[in-house]
């Protein structure tokens, strides 16, 4: 796992962030994961295949996907629920299509599948024998930690 | 009043497009992939259809392609997260009419909606 490959995924979720929700993003510092347990409430995970192959894991809290959807839709949803979800599954799709999309201007061809989402903490994702790198951002309507485990395919 | 079929899987995509062009006047019928778009366009032609790329039973590049073969004069804007420039070329070459990348901004979804229904 190359650190330069983490950085489209930082700079796609900076712009989407700002250009969907007026958010503006403060970069955490750089952490390797030491184990596989997932450490949000909501995790969205997107394989990422082509000439990078991998797992990207966008974790968040439910209160973080609450405030999206009133963001965005002006509905306050009481508990977090299938919208919510959808939300933020979205927010991780739109962020990693984004990511490709820098990729491509790098010469990297890839592609991504449709998001999955995992509720809880402690849920065992195991990205196998690829290094998980975790860059936290911080915004006003919460915590978002950005997990990538790629590696090369050429 | 024009009808815009949505066509998503993400069910917040599908709530914040209706949201944005019923406040604009617009009708939305709303499918959750490409099959149920082409079942849902079948019974009721819209003006406009807004297409998602990446959907499960069948895709927006699939169902992109088929609309136009049953339907030529269907008019289709493909409403992706996925803008590399293999996918914008497909689906322009496939005969989308336009290509808005996630995240939109409303004013581009409206203005692409309404020059297709002009």
């Amino acid at each position: 796992m190359k650190v330069e490959h983490i950085q489209p995924f930082v700079s796609a979720a900076a712009v989407v962030l700002r250009e969907e929700l007026n958010l503006e993003v403060e970069r955490g510092e750089l952490w390797v994961a030491e184990t596989d347990y997932t450490t949000r409430e909501v995790t969205v995970l997107i394989a990422i295949t082509g000439q990078l192959e991998g797992t990207v894991l966008y974790g968040t809290d439910e209160a973080m996907a609450v405030n999206i959807v009133y963001e965005l839709t002006g509905e306050r949803k009481v508990i977090y629920d299938d919208t919510c979800e959808s939300a933020i599954a979205e927010l991780g799709n739109v962020i990693s299509g984004r990511a490709a999309v820098l990729f491509e201007t790098q010469g990297i061809q890839c592609s991504i599948s449709p998001p999955s989402v995992i509720r809880g903490r402690g849920t065992i994702i195991s990205t196998v024998n690829i290094t998980r790198l975790v860059i936290p951002l911080k915004t006003r309507l919460g915590e978002l930690d950005i997990a990538v485990a790629l590696r090369e395919n050429r | 009043m024009a009808v815009v079929l949505v066509v998503d899987d993400a069910q917040f995509m599908r709530l914040r497009l209706n949201k944005l062009l019923t406040e604009a006047g617009y009708e939305v019928v709303e499918a959750a992939n490409g099959a149920e778009a082409l079942e849902k366009y079948a019974q009721r032609p819209a003006d406009v259809v807004l297409m998602d790329i990446t959907m499960p039973q069948m895709d927006g590049l699939t169902a992109l392609k088929e609309l136009r073969q049953r339907f030529p004069d269907a008019k289709v804007v493909m409403c992706s997260a996925l803008g590399q420039q293999s996918a914008v070329l497909e689906a322009i070459k496939s005969g989308a009419k336009d290509f808005i990348v996630k995240p939109f901004q409303p004013d581009r979804v409206l203005q692409a909606v309404a020059k297709l229904v002009n």
